[in-house]
């Protein structure tokens, strides 16, 4: 029954019908994070229901073909859209982009739930969220360029509202470079783009279809768009020296903007490297491979070091991501089956952990004023479920066994290992160092002795809105920590369908 | 030939009766919608044609071919029209309180019929008629409103730089004349070759004829270093007028550059194709860095169209049909979001708003819809999908990129990186009235929307959203005029 409708358009439109209603309650804007829950909750379901159908019917009828062999699309969809250009509504899904796409959905909805309290222009507030919404889901199913850039961009409006009306004291600042620095690379995407149609010259914008011709593309051509790529999407993963961005746009945006932010946003980047850039560009991508890891150790480096200097709990997570989206192209850069999938795996532990921490920075800030470590100090005892929360939170980050990070960096590390060798001491001093601040901010913030320079006498304990979400996260990260499988179950495919060009991965 | 100007000949007779018209109705808002009688019937039937393929026109069949009804000309006509109509619909509330506003609309209406003439013409003497008709009128619409003092200077301003370009162009075009034996275009490049090889010396003479040329018209289109005027003019001029002279006005310009340069003296591209790539580079950019440091509304959109004209001039260099075609989509796409921005101001003015920056903040709390609009058109200007101007800048720029990989020398793949850095600058300021109007604080009383301006706003709001989400057919017009004006090179 699923394989008649358009499932994957209907998920996507859903969260633009919501943003349409929100925007127009007019004055009964109370309402309007009731309609953002609703339609985010199915938008969510649904996607549960197309991942219940890609497990249990890999072979269904709506997967999509390239001359009668399966390209490992489902619930494919394929509609001319501008004849003249060769232009297509192509939309489909695949072990790459479900994990990531049922993510958005989920982090969408709990974002929306975390921010139940809001009383600032809540209708725009919402509306702009499922308007991102929008943008994140399309970007992980489309697989026509133009469709692909078009998703890719309406991302950065509502996100620079975000920031800009709701962010704090440096928003307009945080905003403005958030939306030029992005865009800039969305523009160095695009002139690859371009590059691809006109060398491919077969009058279509269609992934599918112009990877059959690029990779036949001469070496230096695959250098150069796989250059331009790179830095599209790298200055989204972020990757050192692009990165400066991330830390103003996440400490300034409002908490939920900061989840889907680092949660979805990020992933942006590292999804379009393996959807788009390393299977079309196989040379390209191999004369890369030492700009890649460099760039990747660089920073997984860099922002494990920089998280050690940081006072404010939220900018340290947010250079945390650097770090740990690092592993993400580190293990592209190994180019190898098991390289990628860990990589693809990152993306996914990365979403998770990073929205558990983003949430309680959220909730400390709301409680108690301020994210300062050094105004803060002893607040388990005022706050237990918030301290188990966020201790859990680090501890998953620093990839504690058992948890999801863990099987995450693991598998990057053994890539890197088979690859490599002994270079592999390089990012593991990382790991000594993420357990060091993470270690020393939740003994500074939360043990200790307790703080007197904040009011601790009225603190509260994390509100129902707050503490679900982050629980609800918590239990998917021990999960798929346990049975990882799950997940790499179906990434496994997908890559391997993806490094075809790489002559057996 | 009479039938070709059939449409002009309408739009000559309504600019002579409306003065008439004046003193017999009271309310002066007739006069907008007689004015707008012959250019909604023009706009029909082009539309009908160019887009639907639902009549042909006549041929024209003389003996001295001076105009031809092609899809090209179809297609800038079309987009002079449309601005006429929007400029025409917005004026009523803008200029209610000034005198003599029959010959307002007489000389709108004269305005668009030079812009049409020179969307019409193949020969270089009717074009220069069409620029000098559309010029006069737009010079006196320039001054229109007499009591202000920036108007008048805006119109001095305007007369004398207009004035002096005309001189260089017909400077340019006699020396053209002398070089080639002809003033029809298309026969110029054939005639220039074989007097290059017969005749010593005459290429100087021809390279001479194009720098006039770059300049008569460069000073049209306000390309940098002949864009002085144009922020002034805009400024000055009632916000409707400025609408009109960015969004057709400057756009007559371009279509006169594509015809000389694309069809007449394409012969000596080679000679021409580096100064013209980096005048439009040179263009875009310093157009774009002023607009950052401007505080007046009109000003900055007035340096943001310079920046547009830049992105347009580099169709001349690249010179493929892909390429025309998208200059051509970006001449539609700019002609309604740009004159819808102009539009914005202009309601803003008549409810007695000011023109600065600061005026816009907390827009979007005292009137939705309009701060909304702006923010549309902004975005589309800058080139964010999926609105019109992301369509046309995709199609312009990746002609640039078509061209470097196929036929053409592979710089030209630098014009598309100067083109979208540039978009990502411009993004900067067209942001900066954002943030304006939704994220600071201003005073809090209603504004509401003019209703004729308000109409006028819906239609540009309107084909800004459609051509950017579906321009299949405008862009498959835009490819088929392409070829119609480069089938005239022999």
């Amino acid at each position: 029954m699923i394989e008649d409708i358009p499932i994957l358009s209907l998920i996507i439109l859903l969260p633009f019908v919501g943003a349409l209603a929100s925007l127009m309650l007019g004055r009964r804007e109370h309402l309007a994070k009731w309609v953002a829950l609703a339609f985010s909750a199915a938008a969510f379901i649904l996607s549960l229901l197309v991942t219940y159908e890609f497990v249990v019917d890999p072979y269904s009828a709506s997967a999509g073909e390239i001359d009668g062999y399966s390209n490992g699309y489902q619930f494919y969809e394929s509609h001319v859209w501008i004849e003249s250009l060769g232009i297509n509504y192509i939309v489909g899904l695949d072990g790459i982009s479900l994990p990531l796409f049922v993510l958005t959905t989920l982090l969408c909805m709990l974002s929306v739930i975390f921010s139940w309290d809001t009383d600032r222009r809540p209708k725009e507030y919402f509306g702009l969220m499922l308007v991102l919404e929008v943008g994140i889901l399309g970007v992980f199913v489309a697989l026509d360029y133009f469709m692909f850039y078009i998703f890719w961009e309406i991302v950065l409006i509502p996100m620079y509202f975000l920031i800009g009306i709701w962010g704090g004291p440096r928003k307009d600042y945080a905003a403005i470079k958030f939306f030029i620095y992005t865009h800039i690379a969305s523009l160095a995407m695009l002139l690859a783009i371009m590059a691809m149609y006109f060398e491919a010259n077969i009058g279509t914008f269609g992934m599918e279809a112009i990877a059959g011709e690029s990779i036949y593309f001469s070496r230096g051509m695959q250098l150069a768009i796989f250059a331009a790529m790179l830095f599209g999407f790298g200055v989204k993963l972020p990757m050192v020296p692009f990165h400066t961005w991330l830390p103003d746009a996440h400490v300034e945006a409002p908490t939920a903007g900061s989840v889907l932010l680092a949660g979805l946003l990020l992933k942006m980047g590292g999804y379009g490297l393996i959807r788009v850039a390393i299977p079309s560009l196989p040379s390209g991508a191999e004369d890369m491979v030492p700009v890649m890891a460099v760039i990747a150790v660089a920073s997984i480096l860099y922002g494990a070091i920089l998280c050690l200097a940081q006072d404010d709990l939220k900018k340290m997570v947010a250079y945390s991501s650097i770090s740990h989206m690092g592993f993400v192209l580190l293990g592209y850069s190994t180019l190898g089956e098991l390289g990628v999938v860990a990589g693809v795996f990152q993306m996914f532990a990365h979403g998770l952990v990073t929205a558990v921490l983003f949430m309680m920075c959220g909730v400390v800030q709301h409680k108690c004023g301020t994210r300062l470590i050094s105004l803060l100090g002893g607040l388990a005892r005022k706050m237990p479920i918030a301290a188990t929360l966020i201790a859990i939170g680090f501890l998953a980050s620093l990839g504690l066994p058992g948890l999801v990070s863990f099987a995450a960096e693991f598998m990057v590390f053994a890539a890197v290992f088979f690859e490599w060798g002994l270079w592999i001491f390089l990012p593991m001093i990382a790991v000594a160092v993420t357990a060091a601040y993470y270690l020393w901010a939740l003994q500074r913030s939360m043990f200790g002795p307790m703080t007197g320079k904040i009011d601790t006498w009225h603190l509260k304990d994390v509100d129902w809105y707050e503490g679900v979400p982050v629980a609800v996260l918590i239990l998917l990260i021990a999960l798929f920590g346990v049975f990882p499988s799950l997940v790499f179950s179906r990434i496994g495919p997908a890559v391997e369908i993806a490094l075809r060009a790489f002559g057996g991965g | 030939m009479l039938n070709a100007f059939m449409p002009q000949l309408l739009l000559v007779l309504f600019a002579l009766i409306m003065p008439a018209l004046d003193y017999m109705v009271k309310d002066k808002r007739w006069l907008a919608f007689v004015a707008l009688t012959p250019l909604l019937g023009y706009a029909f039937a082009l539309a009908s044609w160019t887009l639907g393929g639902y009549w042909q026109p006549p041929s024209v069949e003389t003996g001295v071919p001076l105009i031809e009804v092609n899809l090209f000309s179809g297609a800038f006509a079309l987009a002079f029209v449309a601005v006429g109509i929007i400029v025409a619909l917005s004026s009523p509330e803008f200029i209610r309180n000034e005198r003599n506003q029959g010959e307002y609309y007489s000389l709108i209406l004269l305005a668009v019929t030079g812009m049409t003439v020179v969307a019409l013409a193949t020969d270089l003497i009717v074009l220069f008629v069409g620029l000098e008709i559309a010029g006069i009128a737009s010079f006196a619409l320039s001054g229109f409103s007499k009591k202000e003092r920036r108007s008048a200077e805006a119109a001095t301003k305007y007369f004398i730089v207009g004035g002096f370009s005309s001189a260089m162009t017909l400077f340019a075009i006699s020396l053209f004349y002398g070089v080639s034996g002809t003033t029809e275009i298309a026969a110029m490049g054939p005639q220039m070759e074989a007097m290059f090889s017969s005749v010593d010396g005459i290429r100087s003479a021809a390279t001479l004829a194009t720098v006039m040329l770059i300049a008569g018209l460069g000073f049209k289109i306000a390309a940098v270093p002949f864009h002085m005027w144009a922020p002034d003019v805009y400024e000055g001029a009632p916000t409707p007028i400025s609408g009109l002279l960015a969004a057709a006005s400057k756009k007559m310009g371009v279509a006169a550059m594509f015809k000389i340069f694309l069809v007449g003296i394409v012969v000596t591209k080679t000679d021409w194709e580096v100064a013209i790539a980096v005048i439009a580079v040179v263009t875009m950019t310093v157009g774009n860095l002023i607009a950052i440091s401007q505080s007046n509304i009109k000003r900055m959109l007035a340096y943001s169209s310079i920046a547009q004209a830049g992105y347009i001039l580099i169709v001349l260099p690249i010179g493929t049909e892909y390429a025309v075609a998208g200059g051509l989509f970006h001449v539609l796409t700019h002609a309604f979001m740009k004159s819808g921005a102009f539009m914005v101001v202009a309601a803003l003015t008549v409810r007695g708003i000011g023109e600065s920056l600061d005026d816009f903040r907390g827009l979007g709390k005292r009137s939705p819809f309009l701060a909304l609009a702006m923010m549309l058109f902004l975005l589309s200007l800058a080139g964010i999908p999926p609105l019109a101007g992301f369509a046309s800048k995709f199609v312009l720029f990746s002609s640039a990129v078509d061209a470097s990989i196929d036929p053409g020398p592979s710089w030209l793949v630098w014009l598309a990186v100067a083109g979208v850095l540039n978009s990502a600058l411009s993004l900067y300021y067209y942001a900066r009235v954002i943030k304006k109007m939704y994220m600071e604080k201003g005073p809090e009383e209603r504004v509401t929307v003019p209703t004729m301006t308000g109409a006028a706003i819906v239609i540009a709001l309107v084909m800004v959203i459609v051509l950017g989400i579906y321009f299949d057919a405008v862009l498959e017009l835009c490819r088929e005029a392409a070829g119609s004006l480069l089938q005239a090179i022999p």
